[in-house]
């Protein structure tokens, strides 16, 4: 019998802004802890939130056996590593009284506008650790200013989402951040004439990534019921198109390098499309073994669950060219707001663009009407690829642009 | 029970919940269990700024109430405050499912309930993967205020969902057979109803085309009505949006023409759907709310602090998804009110439509979307072939005025996943449904 425990602690403070000032502060302090016991083959799991008793947790762990749950898998074993990604570069005792001041600097600098929605700084600690040596520990604390803004003259709920996330903070930075928005916001231009234009995404945005979370999925890959079953190693987009299943601390936020089952790969990240070829889904231990697939460590699941294959981050390869030399010239449709489109099961993507912006790939330059954008799986990582840039998408931002043409067209 | 701290309001969540999970997978299973814990939501208010603390530390409730009084200057008025005086106070236990816990059931005959289901989708060679899912869920909340009340109720909310992937050649298609109740008797014998939907799944992945974009006469089953009632108006109709907000509160007036005649939409927390709620996180006592009647605004819901800033009563929105959150307005079961014609009727007036039979996923802001599963082209008066769509989208208010027909009936959508999202808490319990409703021209990509 062997024995594997999860946890995970959260400590949070949120700030509830309304109307452009903080509403309400709310602390948080939770930990979670799931028991894993492995015995001949099966699993058995039990969990708790708060302070438990050890015996009790073991007790009802080994009582779970009983469900006869398989899981005769390798345990990861023989690894310790920790990774501490937490910076004091905001004092938590101080996190109201600062975006007091800026939001106050927000109402002087754009009195048009009323902003809402949460600030958050969270602290995560994750831990797996099992009696075959495992112990993998990380840490991070990342600041979330994500603010909706509305104009005060416009009847939308609200016209947009301004924010930054990440591992540093400057009050001045983050203002040039939403000033840059809210000016652009205010210059109203057309859309251009071309029916096919670049469109960018965030690369922290899924809805491009919507199929590939979907589609690469181990189980849906191994059972043919994928867009791509069948295709690894066949060549299926453009050759400057990489995919990987990303825990690398430098591209992600809140995401420790390891999965749920300790599983961890070379460089915290697994290329699923290499240069356009497809080379698999992403795997937990369950559908690897089924499929005969290569593990990818992509175990998810509840605090008190028994791993299960998740949605991992997708990022894609950056290229070695700026944004604006991505465009080279061209004007680019910079994706805000894209909510509720979809792919069809054979790959065809639609969606509504609720805000989007006219960018150079250097300056926002206006405000594009409401849009409807549509491509193809194949044409958006194929033919129509144009690439990731190098630089980001703001200074407090670790997100890249994303571009690739698409038919746009006004709603 | 508690010792409040003077001149400041104090509320005091707890909740406690009992959950069964099962899952199985072409046929093996992967997950069984039984969870209980419990937790607390504080809140304190000086009549400036709301303090919360979540808490698993129940023994230490006092102190940590103590504690976040600390934040808070005290306010000698604060029971006259607009949104404290607002607020209700009742003493009540309505432990409506005590003795009817599904959650007691015994773990066999949950197991039981989806492997009936076994044969059906196993031996199918057009399924090439699916997924059974159980899940029931009894949440037992305990509220105590600082004005005097002390609530103690129940909610219980059962389901499973049978996920399937079919392919035939090229093509596939996904869908799921779901049921949920809040009792368990109501999610028995279910397969023919089960059979009948593989069947046109069969039909569909085989048969279904992509479709020509363009704007189409689009007749919405109930569950698509319901999810499209509460992506398009529900959301509008959180008043949290209008707070301090003049050109909201004049855009949004009640009074005003905002869709078709024969439109009508509530909210309703009594009814015993997924979105049951017999008292808000604030201690309201959950109301019937007209949203909309006969093509015009008639309300709107509210937590104290909107009912409050907006001078408007309560209705017993405020929710939060769990005891890690604050409350903030939320719909419970949304639907379209039912009109006077038959479905049939609205389908054979169409010359070329799309019927719209089941959804993956919708969203709603100024423009709403919709994902279809299951969607058909109409032709001369009839649901004719399959058809493929990524996306039904528009203009919410220009598509609520463009509803020409809403047939005679109300039908709650039935499911067990998924939820209601709203900022950074989701997935909500909630409720929805409608007639069949037919709309003039929507957006089909």
């Amino acid at each position: 019998m062997h024995r594997e425990k999860y946890t995970i602690n959260t400590r949070q403070i949120s700030l509830n802004v309304v109307q452009t000032e903080i509403d309400s502060i709310r602390r948080k302090n939770i930990s979670k802890t799931g028991l894993r016991i492995f015995r001949e083959g099966l699993v058995g799991c039990a969990g708790a939130i708060g302070k438990y008793r050890e015996e009790d947790l073991l007790k009802r762990a080994i009582s779970s056996l009983q469900g006869n749950i398989p899981y005769d898998f390798k345990l990861s074993k023989d690894i310790s590593r920790s990774v501490d990604l937490r910076q004091k570069f905001i004092d938590e005792k101080y996190v109201a009284e600062e975006f007091a001041i800026f939001l106050e600097n927000i109402r002087k600098e754009q009195p048009d506008f009323i902003f809402a929605n949460k600030i958050n700084l969270t602290e995560e600690e994750h831990r797996i650790h099992n009696d075959l040596g495992l112990d993998l520990q990380f840490a991070d604390r990342v600041l979330e200013v994500g603010l909706l803004f509305k104009e005060k003259t416009s009847v939308n709920v609200m016209d947009g989402f301004v924010g930054f996330w990440g591992r540093e903070y400057d009050r001045n930075l983050g203002l040039e951040e939403i000033n840059k928005i809210c000016t652009a916001f205010q210059n109203k231009v057309d859309l251009p004439k071309q029916k096919k234009l670049p469109v960018i995404f965030r690369t922290g945005d899924r809805v491009p990534f919507i199929k590939f979370l979907k589609d690469l999925d181990g189980n849906s890959y191994g059972s043919n019921s994928s867009l791509f079953s069948g295709k690894i190693d066949s060549k299926m987009f453009s050759e400057d198109f990489t995919l990987y299943q990303n825990r690398k601390a430098t591209d992600t936020l809140l995401t420790p390098f390891f999965d749920v089952e300790g599983s961890i790969n070379p460089d915290d990240r697994y290329a699923l499309v290499k240069e356009g070829v497809l080379i698999g889904p992403f795997t937990d231990k369950r559908a690897a073994s089924k499929y005969q697939l290569p593990l990818t460590g992509s175990a998810a699941g509840e605090y008190d669950g028994i791993p299960t294959i998740g949605s991992p981050q997708l990022t894609i390869k950056e290229s070695e060219k700026t944004a604006k030399e991505l465009l080279e010239g061209e004007p680019g449709i910079l994706v805000m707001m894209a909510s509720g489109g979809d792919f069809t099961p054979q790959g065809n993507f639609g969606s509504p663009v609720q805000l989007a912006f006219l960018f150079d790939g250097e300056n926002i330059i206006g405000k594009l009407p409401e849009l409807k954008i549509s491509s193809n799986i194949y044409d958006m990582y194929g033919k129509d690829y144009i690439g990731v840039s190098k630089d980001t998408i703001g200074p407090l931002n670790n997100e890249k642009y994303l571009m690739m043409r698409m038919d746009v067209s006004k709603m | 029970m508690f010792t409040y701290p003077k001149d400041l309001y104090t509320d005091i969540r707890i909740e406690e919940v009992f959950e069964t999970k099962i899952i199985y997978e072409l046929g093996e299973i992967q997950e069984l269990k039984t969870r209980n814990h419990k937790g607390a939501f504080i809140r304190i208010f000086d009549g400036e700024k709301w303090y919360y603390s979540a808490t698993t530390d129940l023994e230490n409730l006092q102190e940590e109430i103590n504690k976040l009084s600390a934040y808070g200057t005290p306010n000698k008025n604060i029971n006259q405050h607009r949104v404290i005086n607002g607020f209700e106070v009742h003493k009540e236990t309505l432990r409506k499912y005590d003795n009817e816990r599904i959650y007691d059931i015994p773990m066999k005959n949950k197991q039981d309930l989806l492997t009936s289901y076994f044969p059906i989708v196993d031996n199918n060679p057009t399924i090439t993967y699916w997924k059974a899912l159980y899940n029931d869920k009894r949440v037992v909340k305990n509220f105590y205020s600082s004005k005097g009340s002390e609530i103690s109720y129940d909610s219980q909310w059962a389901g499973f969902a049978i996920s399937m992937n079919f392919v035939k050649g090229k093509n596939r298609f996904t869908e799921s057979f779901q049921k949920a109740s809040d009792s368990f008797e109501d999610l028995l014998d279910q397969q023919e109803k089960c059979k009948a939907l593989i069947k046109k799944c069969e039909d569909f992945v085989e048969n279904a085309r992509p479709v020509v974009p363009g704007k189409y006469t689009t007749i919405l089953a109930p569950a698509v009505a319901g999810v499209f009632a509460h992506e398009s108006f529900g959301h509008k109709s959180e008043s949290d949006f209008m707070i301090g907000d003049e050109t909201m509160k004049k855009e949004w007036a009640i009074g005003k023409k905002v869709g078709a005649d024969i439109l009508s939409i509530i909210d309703d927390g009594g009814i015993l759907q997924g979105g049951y709620l017999p008292f808000d996180d604030e201690g309201t006592q959950g109301k019937r709310t007209e949203i909309i009647k006969d093509g015009i605004l008639t309300g709107r819901l509210h937590s104290g602090t909107t009912a409050a800033s907006l001078e408007e009563s309560l209705t017993g929105n405020a929710r939060s998804i769990n005891f890690e959150f604050e409350p903030i307005v939320r719909m419970t079961n949304t639907y379209i009110d039912q009109g006077t014609r038959r479905k049939e009727e609205l389908i054979s007036e169409i010359q070329e439509g799309i019927y719209i039979e089941s959804f993956n996923h919708g969203s709603g802001m100024s423009t709403f979307t919709i994902a279809p599963a299951l969607a058909y082209y109409i032709r001369d008066g009839k649901i004719s072939e399959p058809v493929n769509i990524s996306v039904v989208t528009g203009n919410v208010m220009k598509t609520l005025a463009l509803i020409d027909g809403v047939s005679d009936k109300v039908e709650f959508a039935s499911f067990i996943t998924g939820g209601c999202g709203k900022m950074e808490q989701f997935p909500l319990a909630i409720g929805f449904g409608g007639p069949y409703v037919r709309v003039k021209e929507m957006e089909i990509q």
